[in-house]
């Protein structure tokens, strides 16, 4: 009996929680479906429409520029970080160099900088080359970032791969790179696929420096976000419809590395 | 195939040396086994061998050409692992074929090599079926093929048995020993255990703490230990070791006493076998104690008396029956060794002749 109620126990715990989690988005939702004059009923009673969809896409809101934004700066910043992450994350893994240690620290350290205080030297830094409002200020920026986190986590999944089929590899005449290539991707494949998406997210969702560094031409979905409130006021339902648009992508990608992630979370945890 | 030199080699890691100045010729076609306690530097030295571990400093020579700064690629070698190092995500086919791949042998030679490795090692029923399928025994045949395959000029053997379950061991130790006869490769094995020493090994270097006590024939290590801790450690169960002294040609100690032909002295060790000891009734037998225990082991009991300080065992006939605690008598078997050290340093004593006095 005494088990009984704690199993309810458990799963009222857990339902409380995942209400109180999920309740806001789940409001974002069905907002993005709401007329405006519904926007701001409580009532679940409204007459769906796609009409918010219509509209954040056409003129002036033009959210379709910053899903390509979004898209591209996201894309090519998993696509310098994590082959540079794998190979620096491979050497700090390996290789027993002097300094090794305190290296690898100070590239961790760069995560502990808070964003805000480089932000204003990146701004003048961008602006001495022209580059504000670009998107390849933003890549720069995000590839600052991610990699180092990116290298910590790869570190972490290579670590746990023994070195001897490695070193049956090298007698069996393959060169360092060679086995990086046939041996270590292969087997790290799972966590460097996770790793990948998940910097695709940080980079994805990355808000503060989109925001300062673009102004029209290089605004990202989050920043994109800022522009539908206006001197009429907040316009909740577009808002909801473009909060739909850079969620959704990141749900299936979540969904699609859930069985890898949380092996490797805990892969990068143990070190 | 090729000899293999080991000059003056060193292995520092940071303040500890692991391996001070080694020297070893392993000749070619031959078995050498590494033997010794772990952390005894052996696995260190087979790693240096194969350009796995840089040396710090000496001389390692294959066929007569120094290989110190090669990468392990380029010194002709093969490996088989203690835990195998397979490649996980290849097929049994592409892990046998992937040194030859690597070598770039042309596409029909390697499918046919492959081919014949499999069944030298009877693994072509699983060529299709990937290492996490496979029972311990069939990766450890995956790891050989995978060594054999390319004929190598030496085999480089790390434990490959030790992962395996007792039967299975002492099956592929046949295996592995029938392999050494059919391809005549240098083979450098290493290992922990003594009777995988004795019994694959044209040559056994004990080693301890990075330097080798002994280098010699499985017989002759049996026969003529150098020291306490080769007497020590080859030999199951091991060599029974009596602390005492020798005054008039008579080796004594509670319980003990030998006729051996040395000067008198102190501080001495006696060694002898328990297959060199049999059970006696005679009232002047030299050992002479009280039953400890009894032990069947199949072929034979292993018999063993208390005398003072000292535990002695002998190898009886496996219908002995006694009672614990009842009077035994010891007496050495015809033609047995009785091996005398000098307790400080260890050494044989009998160094003038080299050889275990006979009785």
């Amino acid at each position: 009996m005494k088990r009984h109620l704690a199993w309810w126990g458990e799963r009222a715990l857990l339902v409380l929680v995942s209400v109180i989690v999920l309740f806001p988005i789940a409001w974002m939702f069905l907002t993005a479906f709401k007329r405006p004059r519904d926007a701001y009923s409580l009532s679940l009673d409204f007459s769906p429409t796609l009409q918010n969809f219509v509209t954040v896409f056409a003129d002036p809101w033009n959210l379709g520029d910053m899903v390509l934004n979004s898209v591209i700066v996201a894309t090519v910043t998993v696509l310098i970080a994590v082959p540079c992450a794998s190979l620096a994350a491979y050497s700090f893994s390996r290789f027993r160099v002097r300094g090794r240690k305190f290296l690898f620290f100070l590239i961790l350290s760069t995560q502990f900088i808070p964003a805000v205080v480089i932000v204003l030297p990146f701004f003048l830094m961008f602006r001495t080359l022209g580059l504000l409002d670009t998107r390849l200020a933003l890549i720069v920026v995000n590839l600052a970032i991610v990699t180092p986190f990116v290298i910590w986590m790869i570190k972490g999944f290579i670590d746990a791969i023994p070195t001897d089929s490695e070193e049956a590899a090298m007698i069996d005449g393959a060169s360092r790179l060679r086995v990086i290539k046939d041996i270590v991707l292969p087997m790290a494949a799972p966590g460097i696929l996770t790793s990948s998406i998940f910097c695709f997210i940080l980079t994805w969702n990355e808000f503060l420096f989109a925001l300062i560094l673009t102004r029209r031409d290089a605004v990202t979905l989050p920043v994109g976000l800022v522009s539908f409130r206006t001197e009429r006021g907040d316009l909740w339902e577009l808002m909801s419809a473009a909060g739909v648009m850079i969620t959704v992508p990141i749900f299936i990608m979540a969904l699609l590395i859930q069985k890898h992630f949380t092996r490797g979370m805990t892969a990068g945890a143990v070190k | 195939m090729a000899d293999v030199r080991l000059v003056d080699i060193e292995k520092k890691y940071g303040n500890f040396l692991a391996v001070p100045q080694l020297n070893l010729t392993i000749e070619d076609g031959e078995f050498l086994v590494l033997l010794g306690p772990s952390g005894c530097g052996k696995t260190t030295t087979m790693r240096m061998i194969a350009g796995l571990e840089e040396i710090t400093s000496g001389d390692i020579e294959i066929a007569g050409k120094r290989i110190n700064d090669k990468p392990p690629k380029d010194r002709d070698i093969a490996m088989v692992f203690q835990n195998y190092g397979l490649y996980p995500h290849m097929t049994v086919r592409q892990n046998i074929d992937y040194p030859l791949k690597l070598r770039g042998v042309d596409r029909a030679a390697r499918t046919r090599r492959v081919q014949e490795t499999a069944e030298k090692v009877e693994l072509e029923a699983l060529l299709e079926r990937r290492p996490s399928e496979l029972s311990g025994g069939q990766r450890q045949r995956v790891a050989l093929a995978r060594a054999i395959v390319r004929t190598p000029s030496i085999f480089l053997m790390d434990e490959p048995l030790s992962n395996l379950d007792a039967k299975l061991r002492v099956t592929m130790r046949a295996e592995l020993k029938h392999l050494h006869h059919e391809l005549g490769v240098t083979t450098v094995y290493v290992t922990h255990d003594q009777m995988e020493a004795m019994t694959l090994a044209s040559r056994i270097a004990i080693m301890r703490e990075g330097r080798i006590v002994q280098l010699d024939t499985p017989k002759r290590i049996y026969s003529e230990p150098a020291d306490l801790f080769v007497a020590g450690f080859i030999g199951s169960p091991s060599m029974n070791l009596i602390d005492g002294a020798i005054a008039g040609g008579v080796f004594t100690a509670p319980g003990v006493s030998f006729p051996v032909d040395q000067p008198d002295r102190d501080d001495v060790v006696l060694g002898i076998r328990p297959e060199d000891l049999e059970i006696s009734t005679a009232p002047d037998a030299p050992v002479i104690g009280k039953l400890y225990a009894l032990e069947l082991t199949g072929e034979s009991t292993l018999v063993t008396l208390r005398t003072g300080a000292n535990s002695v065992c002998a190898r009886g006939p496996a219908d002995h029956e006694a009672e614990i605690n009842a009077p035994c008598h010891f007496v050495p078997k015809p033609g047995a060794r009785v091996h005398l050290f000098d307790r400080p340093s260890g050494h044989r004593l009998d160094g003038l002749s080299a050889k275990g006095q006979t009785l």
